[in-house]
């Protein structure tokens, strides 16, 4: 059925977080007066608001037509990756070799057919880096792979 | 200390060399930054927020200012060449420079956006400075609930303001409300949704939020899209020689758009990229010959053009005013400022007059430099729109990476930087405005502590949103907003109705 899914999908998604958000909230901080608000209060309001938009946004979209929306998972895939091998692995691999991986990683997705301009890439940026950050700012960060 | 001794002092301030040198790199990277499409200002200097930790506050601000307005200029030569607005600011842009670039006047419509981003920024000022003078010692009268009431219209603006959904925009407001809650909270010390993290103690991080929204989420939206464009012809300066029928036009429109989007961008939560939009439909409903419009009318582009500039420098005003940022980029700059031990507000004239008046100074000099960079070297930019951006954005991932490890040295921000680009991704395919999140999650903070304070002082009264005068204002103009657009909505309801049958 060719409906929004897009609105339907996102708006339950932060009814559902509001609501928790307002419960979680509402159990676990104190509440307080409309004098002297608690540390719940805000969250409490604002996540009950959340979920009323939320819902506000998924109902009426359930009765509407819209062009569907295609989500590249490859290409999130690829991105996240890199991030996190980059981002993890810089004091187990070092800079170098960790930046050297995850622009390897962050080519894959890209409609370009070939391996040679991804390791070029990969070897450019990687000396950009060191260039930029260890010797230009002088980061305090581990260059190479430690040894166990 | 009068606007004109102020002017003289900015001078002093950012005349030195080493001030100079930032502001050029700033409207350099800018420029560089807006031609690019797929990467935008905000990427832009959430990028440069770790260099600034090394250079003095008023430096740091010059050049972070340089890169947003200097992304206004470059984000025109794309949208004029081929089509993609290089910022979202200068989509509109797209509507006549394109056409204007298929005839084979692109130079004319390059002089066009230059010229009237010139014209934009320098009467920008002007109503900077006398803004800032004005709000800065009305300010002085504000009390809590007076920057409450403010800053929940300035989000109920954002949101409602020429949105299609106002629904999803404040769904959106509220999300990054709720993620400003995150972390230990001022008054009482207890700890919200940290789920025992340390790392969550002190919140969300700012810059790891805004990179994951905008750097990231964009690099995965654009791996594909950005690939695809034809290499735009090169663009001598002779080119660029308007006719003097052109000239005619290019005034007027600028004014307008000027005077525009110098409101558009001092009212918080609204900002460059509605100002443009209403730019251009003006300028369509004022014309004597509306037909021209989508065919390469430069009107259609000294207008849009010549607001967001303008918008770009007035959008200062309540940030260093106030120290309400009234938009993403400026939650970023006060950002920047804060971790400076800078405090923008109404103060801020007084006490700290050279980041006030150096700002001011450099932003004339920042538009001079972006003329000359931009005119004679107009050929340089548009070869940079060859570099295909499969060899820019894993280079951009990894200066994402480090630019956020290194505001505390946590890798915890990496990772979150990544689950934030993944949800950011997904909010921005499905519609739901990343900005206004951001605009959510610095505002809720600062709505929740003026908020709590002015309870406190009126003994638990809400009636003093309606009492004082100030806070009564900016709660009629609330409301108002809200009526509006739930009758806009229902308006759409009806004629739908009416189509069906």
């Amino acid at each position: 059925m060719n409906r929004d899914w897009a609105d339907i999908c996102g708006g339950a998604v932060l009814a559902l977080l509001g609501l928790g958000v307002a419960i979680n909230a509402g159990l676990r901080l104190d509440f307080g007066t409309l004098r002297a608000m608690g540390p719940g209060f805000f969250p409490t309001v604002l996540g009950a608001m959340l979920a009323l938009l939320g819902a506000g946004v998924a109902v009426p979209a359930w009765r509407r037509g819209a062009k569907p929306v295609t989500i590249r998972w490859g290409d999130a895939a690829a991105v996240i990756a890199a991030i996190l091998i980059f981002g993890l692995g810089m004091s187990r691999l070092g800079v170098v070799l960790a930046c050297f991986l995850a622009v390897l990683i962050a080519s894959l997705p890209a409609p370009h057919p070939g391996w040679r301009w991804r390791l070029v890439l990969a070897c450019a940026v990687t000396v950009l880096t060191y260039i930029v950050f260890i010797l230009g700012l002088r980061m305090s960060l581990p260059v190479w792979p430690r040894l166990p | 200390m009068s606007a004109w001794e102020g002017i003289l002092y900015g001078f002093g301030v950012a005349l030195q060399p080493a001030v100079l040198v930032y502001c050029l790199l700033g409207v350099t990277l800018g420029t560089f930054i807006g031609v690019l499409p797929g990467i935008g200002a905000m990427a832009a200097i959430s990028l440069l927020l770790p260099i600034t930790f090394y250079i003095t506050p008023e430096a740091a601000l010059i050049m972070l200012a340089g890169v947003y307005y200097g992304a206004q200029y470059g984000g025109a030569v794309a949208s004029i060449l081929l089509r993609l607005p290089g910022t979202p600011q200068s989509a509109v842009t797209t509507l006549d420079g394109y056409p204007m670039a298929q005839q084979g006047r692109a130079g004319v419509a390059l002089f066009t956006s230059m010229i009237s981003s010139f014209i934009g920024s320098i009467l920008g000022i002007v109503v900077l400075v006398v803004l800032a003078g004005w709000l800065s010692r009305a300010a002085t009268a504000f009390g809590a609930a007076d920057y409450a009431a403010m800053m929940i219209l300035g989000l109920v603006a954002a949101s409602t303001i020429g949105a299609e959904r106002p629904m999803k925009g404040f769904a959106m407001v509220v999300f990054g409300m709720i993620l400003g809650c995150i972390g230990t909270d001022v008054n009482s010390g207890a700890q919200r949704f940290t789920f025992g993290q340390t790392e969550l103690m002190d919140g969300i991080n700012l810059v790891a939020l805004a990179m994951g929204l905008f750097g990231v989420a964009e690099v995965i939206g654009n791996i594909r899209n950005a690939e695809r464009q034809a290499a735009p012809e090169p663009v001598s300066l002779r080119q660029m020689m308007p006719t003097r029928d052109d000239l005619r036009r290019i005034p007027f429109p600028a004014l307008r758009g000027t005077a525009l989007g110098s409101f558009f961008g001092a009212l918080p939560g609204t900002g460059s990229t509605l100002s443009s939009f209403l730019a251009y439909a003006m300028e369509r409903r004022v014309s004597r010959s509306p037909e021209r419009f989508g065919k390469g009318a430069v009107e259609g582009v000294a207008g849009p053009e010549a607001a967001n500039n303008a918008a770009a420098i007035t959008a200062f005003v309540p940030t260093l005013t106030l120290g309400i940022p009234g938009d993403p980029i400026m939650a970023l700059m006060l950002g920047a400022l804060v971790i400076h031990g800078v405090q923008p507000g109404p103060l801020m004239l007084e006490a700290r007059p050279e980041m006030f008046w150096g700002l001011v100074v450099s932003f004339g000099i920042g538009n001079l430099l972006l003329l000359i960079l931009n005119l004679p070297l107009i050929g340089i930019w548009v070869s940079m729109l060859r570099i295909p951006f499969r060899y820019l954005y894993p280079a951009i991932l990894i200066f994402v990476c480090l630019g956020v490890y290194s505001v505390r040295g946590a890798s915890f921000d990496i990772a979150a930087v990544a689950l934030i680009g993944m949800a950011g991704y997904l909010l921005a395919l499905a519609r739901f405005s990343p900005a206004l999140l951001l605009l959510g999650f610095v505002l809720g903070p600062l709505i929740e502590t003026n908020l709590r304070r002015a309870m406190l002082i009126s003994r638990g009264d809400p009636m003093v949103f309606l009492e004082r005068p100030i806070a009564c204002g900016f709660t009629i103009a609330t409301a108002a907003l809200i009526l509006v657009s739930i009758w806009q909505a229902w308006r759409r309801h009806v004629s739908k109705a009416e189509e069906g049958k």
